[in-house]
């Protein structure tokens, strides 16, 4: 056993076979961990992998700073393509620059470039989902994340340090420090939990960040603590995430384990879960509830193995050793039984909607689709109601293709033409007569010349199907609803866009989209909108339905099927959501330890009663944000987070997915401002962004804002710095924030939020939308779109490395880094831009876009071909990969900007580079300008 | 007796009426606050309410200007504001999807209420009093 030889004195390595590992136990102190000793610490492999020490981690910074800076005064010329001699050498450090002061010695270059790229490619936080098993790959970023703290402290010894302080806060200088988007990319900070704090010592304990993460990872003792520190304190959550598989990253995203054997063992008082937090009393007879300190029972078969029968290993049970686990739950977990699923398909077949081609498009992807939409136990149901100024049901007989339609032209009063049953078929068993129907829809309307849309009728009738048995209604409207009860008024006056008079259009236009969601949420009815419109539609009025009831809204402004883009990206966002395993009739609860409380919620969902959300479907990858106050002291040295989400699966399984968090506690601020998640931040400021918008006016969100930026910076300065010195020359932030006032920034130009009289309320209703549903994974880049320079990109890039295809350095969002001879990509996850220089060579038009010469190009939405060049392919993977590296189901239109193209298409590539100036917006140096007086001038002294 | 009189001893059971539908008030968003009612059922039933409760006060005040009770019109003439602000812009109902945002903002506004109402009650009664007093002398 090579295990066994490679140890170092003092250790022995046993074989377990329940978990079919290795246990390294040092014979002299008795300490075990699955970790090799030599990987986690002391040995020959110290210098590559020993967590990243304070001062190495100053270095690093400042070299990169460096890096930047010379980027930025132009020390490295970009060569023209294609002659890809002199690629992005300055651009980024550690690709093909100088790394040796990025990173420790002793590690090769090429494994770093390994790690660069893998921490590239998986986006957000891949990379961090694969940890620390595979902690090398982030040696740099990550320090390690459970090494006892002797060795750590040992650790710290050896390099002069102490062993005191667990958490190094070091300080940056705003003003001095380009912002550098990799750090965008970096996991949060690590959560050092005390010795000993999880009973199982599992690496995965914790939930991964991406299922939840806090805005600091350490918890202030006291409020006043909070307070002085002007932090946020929320909870970020995307319990329902998917899980990415092989295609993003080298490693398989771990799925959530099951328990199946319905042992659920919860506290007594506080109703948690038993987790890895708790504590055995009583030789094993009691466990300790790590929430609220209750002493309770173990039940009986928690070591039993029911799936052999025979004694199991109590250590190895699933709820004891994971943070993210998911319980298979008994029936008095069950209000009724699981209900079947039922898609009621609401499809509008106005003159509008038959002429942009949404009728033909959506009908042929539900014909697509049929077969993914999730259907393992044959009960899903279906049904299908087109509307236009009336209702038009359809009655199928199961087992033939033969369809019958029913008009019920009186909207006022909408009733069934036919007992439910007759409307509402078995998917499995009417197979052929949907697939009949699918295909004749857009025949038996395409001539209609009918102009109006009784969208509530339409909805209230689809209630009416689904009301007994909960379910989804999928609407697809193309047009501003003008009959019957919840019709709506065009409110869109050019004349008050950019005054305060605007917020009013952000906000409901009718009561009864927030009435009817209620009465949704309230039978288990959760509402998608899919939005077409040319004009007007009121996109603020209508995403209260999906808001209330934990539904998804999408919107295709000016649709037009003939666009082959449009249809494709329409098809794609309509294909994953009806193929998305969806949850249903879900209640969350968020329970923490004794003294926080939550006190507000953000996201798409009804708050049902203080701390109970209501969501009739859980939808993936949607973001939940909660916000957490202190209301007593605490004084435990670790608090715990559970988030419980009791759903039916979509194969009809009631279980309850249950995410612990635990994090330390600390009465010293500067420990509370070295762990702050300056992404879970930039979340909750979205999302509390937004909230004020819809209470508010949108001025007052932007005031917010800016506010918590203040506050923030002048909080720091005045706990942190003393207040004066050289600190007063620039902007003190400790380094895990430097990005944080450019994501504030970039919220606040952000189309939801940004000054300006041009921007459509449907657009920015929409933005608000996305920005209180998006996984941060997916928000961050909304907020801080990425930016790559393709025309000098180094050769690996656009090729398949070790985590899928490999993407250029990201740039800083500046136009400084345009060059008009140059391609570019700037994308924000929901639209790319591939930027044209003027003076491209036609070699590089020819070989990407098969045009002859920059002339011959056109600006707008563009349909990249595919062509027999290695550029063309490498650019193709590039697109290909930026579309799908993310959570959630949306897929970006590309759009092609000229340099001298149209003026609106121009600027709107040109808002998303979020450093420069725009048209009543600073740039960042200015903004960074005008933080920095109002410190200087204010209270803050 | 006279008109006087009549008008405040209406006025002081319109205040009873008034302080009962602020407990009321007070005591839902309690219930509310400890899980006793869900937010719909709550708003259904006090959105009931509100109207009934601005118009009584409203009728009263109108009581007022009939009976040229001119201070009683001063005191009462903010609330009677804030109310037919509230109708004007439709503002008036609670809203079950934002109730846990606003309920800070209710209790405050029903307990407010609640300690106006009791001043004005104290006062209509002594105003009884004293027209009673006139009266018999």
């Amino acid at each position: 056993m090579s295990q066994q030889n490679d140890l170092p004195p003092g250790w022995i390595a046993q074989w377990d076979p329940t978990h079919q590992r290795h246990l390294f136990i040092e014979t002299t102190s008795g300490h075990q961990q699955w970790e090799h000793p030599l990987e986690t610490a002391g040995g020959p492999l110290d210098a590559t992998v020993a967590p990243a020490p304070a001062p190495s981690g100053h270095g690093k910074r400042r070299a990169y700073a460096v890096g930047q800076t010379h980027a930025y005064d132009g020390a490295g010329e970009v060569a023209p393509y294609p002659d890809a001699a002199g690629y992005g050498a300055p651009v980024q450090p550690g690709m093909g620059g100088a790394p040796a002061p990025l990173f420790t010695p002793g590690l090769a270059n090429d494994q770093f470039a390994a790690q660069q790229q893998a921490a590239q490619g998986q986006g957000y936080y891949g990379g961090s989902e694969q940890y620390p098993a595979q902690q090398p790959a982030y040696g740099q970023q990550q320090p390690m994340q459970y090494p006892p703290v002797n060795q750590l402290a040992d650790q710290f010894g050896h390099m002069g340090l102490g062993g005191q302080k667990p958490f190094a806060l070091h300080t940056a200088n705003l003003v001095a420090t380009p912002p550098n988007p990799l750090e965008l990319l970096m996991p949060p900070p690590e959560i050092r939990l005390p010795p000993g704090a999880s009973i199982t010592d599992s690496p995965a304990a914790n939930a991964d960040p991406s299922y939840m993460r806090s805005t600091i990872n350490v918890v202030p003792t006291t409020y006043q603590l909070l307070n002085k520190s002007k932090l946020p304190f929320s909870l970020v959550l995307t319990p329902h995430r998917t899980l990415k598989s092989a295609v993003n990253s080298s490693v398989d995203d771990p799925p959530v384990p099951v328990v199946t054997d319905t042992v659920i063992a919860r506290c007594r008082r506080c109703r948690s879960y038993i987790n890895p937090y708790v504590t055995f009393i009583d030789g094993g007879q009691r466990w300790k509830c790590c929430l609220c300190s209750m002493s309770n029972e173990v039940p009986q078969m928690f070591d039993w193995d029911q799936a052999r029968n025979q004694p199991g290993d109590r250590w190895s049970r699933p709820e004891l050793t994971s943070g993210a686990v998911e319980f298979v739950a008994p029936t008095e977990y069950m209000v009724r039984p699981p209900q079947p699923l039922v898609y009621v398909f609401l499809i509008d077949v106005s003159h509008a909607a038959v002429q942009s081609g949404m009728v033909a498009t959506a009908t042929r992807t539900i014909l697509e689709s049929l077969d993914r939409i999730p259907n393992d136990d044959n009960r899903t149901r279906i049904s299908l109601i087109a509307f236009d100024t009336a209702l038009y049901f359809f009655s199928l007989t199961p087992g033939s293709t033969e369809t019958s339609m029913l008009v019920v032209s009186d909207i006022d009063d909408v009733f069934l033409p036919k007992p439910n049953d007759q409307l509402v078929l078995n998917l499995t068993e009417s197979r052929a007569a949907v697939e009949t129907l699918l295909g004749r829809l857009q025949e038996m309307f395409q001539d209609t010349q009918i102009i109006g849309s009784a969208l509530g009728p339409a909805l209230q009738a689809g209630f009416q199907l689904a009301s007994t048995t909960g379910g989804k209604l999928i609407t697809l409207s193309a047009s501003l609803p003008t009959l019957g009860v919840g019709a709506l008024k065009n409110r869109e006056d050019p004349k008050i866009l950019g005054t305060p008079k605007e917020s009013a259009l952000l906000q409901a236009g009718s009561p009864f989209y927030k009435t009817f969601a209620i009465e949704c949420s309230r039978a288990q009815v959760s509402v998608d909108m899919f939005l077409f419109a040319a004009t007007y539609t009121d996109v603020a009025s209508l995403s209260c339905l999906p808001h209330y009831t934990s539904g998804q809204t999408f919107f295709y402004p000016g649709f037009n099927a003939a666009r082959s883009e449009d249809a494709i990206k329409f098809a794609h966002e309509f294909g994953i959501v009806l193929g998305s395993q969806i949850g249903l009739e879900a209640v969350i609860r968020v329970r923490a330890s004794r003294g926080i409380h939550m006190s507000a919620f953000h996201g798409n969902f009804f708050v049902r009663s203080t701390d109970l959300l209501a969501l009739p479907a859980v939808p993936p990858d949607q973001n939940y944000v909660i916000e957490i106050s202190l209301e007593e002291t605490l004084t435990t040295p670790f608090v715990v987070f559970q988030t419980a989400v009791l759903h039916t699966t979509c194969f009809g399984e009631r279980r309850i997915r249950v995410i612990t968090l635990a994090l330390p506690t600390t009465s010293n601020i500067s420990e509370l401002y070295a762990s702050v998640d300056q992404i879970a931040v930039a979340t909750f400021l979205a999302n509390k962004a937004v909230e004020r918008t819809q209470a508010n006016k949108l001025e007052d969100a932007r005031d917010m804002v800016q506010k918590y930026v203040t506050d923030i910076l002048g909080a720091y300065k005045s706990n942190m710095t003393g207040g004066g010195g050289a600190a007063a020359a620039g902007l003190a932030i400790p380094t895990n924030m430097q990005m944080f006032p450019l994501l504030a920034l970039g919220l606040l130009k952000h189309v939801a939020l940004r000054q300006s009289s041009q921007i459509a309320p449907d657009l920015r209703a929409y933005a608000h939308s996305l920005l209180t549903t998006l996984p941060s994974q997916t928000l961050i880049p909304y907020l801080h779109p990425s930016f790559y320079s393709l025309h000098d990109m180094p050769p690996e890039c656009g090729t398949i490395g070790d985590a899928g295809v490999i993407l250029p350095p990201l740039l800083p969002l500046t136009s400084e880094r345009l060059v008009k001879h140059g391609l570019f990509v700037i994308e924000d996850g929901q639209t790319i831009f591939l930027w044209v220089g003027r003076d491209s060579v036609p070699q590089l038009i020819m070989d990407v876009f098969n045009l002859p010469n920059y002339e011959a190009l056109r600006g707008g939405k563009y349909t990249l071909p595919i062509l027999d060049n290695p550029f063309s392919q490498r650019v193709n993977a590039i697109i290909g990969k930026i579309r799908e590296m993310r959570r959630g189901p949306y897929y970006p239109a590309l759009f092609i900007v000229k340099e001298d193209g149209e003026p609106p298409m121009r600027l709107w590539a040109l808002s998303a580079l979020i450093q420069d100036r725009g048209d009543q917006t600073p740039s960042y140096q200015q903004w960074l300008g005008q933080l920095k007086d109002k410190l200087n001038g204010s209270s803050y002294n | 007796m006279n008109g006087e009189a009549w008008l405040f001893i209406f006025a002081v059971l319109a205040a009873a009426a008034l302080i009962f539908t602020s407990v009321f008030f007070i005591v839902s968003y309690s219930d509310l606050e400890t899980d006793y009612i869900n937010p719909i059922d709550l708003c259904n039933r006090l959105n009931a309410f509100v109207i009934p409760e601005h118009g009584l006060h409203a009728f009263l005040c109108l009581l007022f200007l009939l009976g040229f009770q001119w201070t009683c019109i001063v005191i009462n003439a903010p609330l009677l504001a804030f109310n037919v602000n509230k109708i004007i812009t439709n503002n008036w109902a609670h809203d079950a999807t934002e109730i846990f945002r606003t309920l800070g903002g209710h209790k405050k506004e029903s307990f407010i209420k609640l300690a106006f109402y009791l001043m004005c009650f104290f006062y209509y009664l002594y105003r009884m009093i004293v027209a009673l007093i006139k009266d018999d002398v």
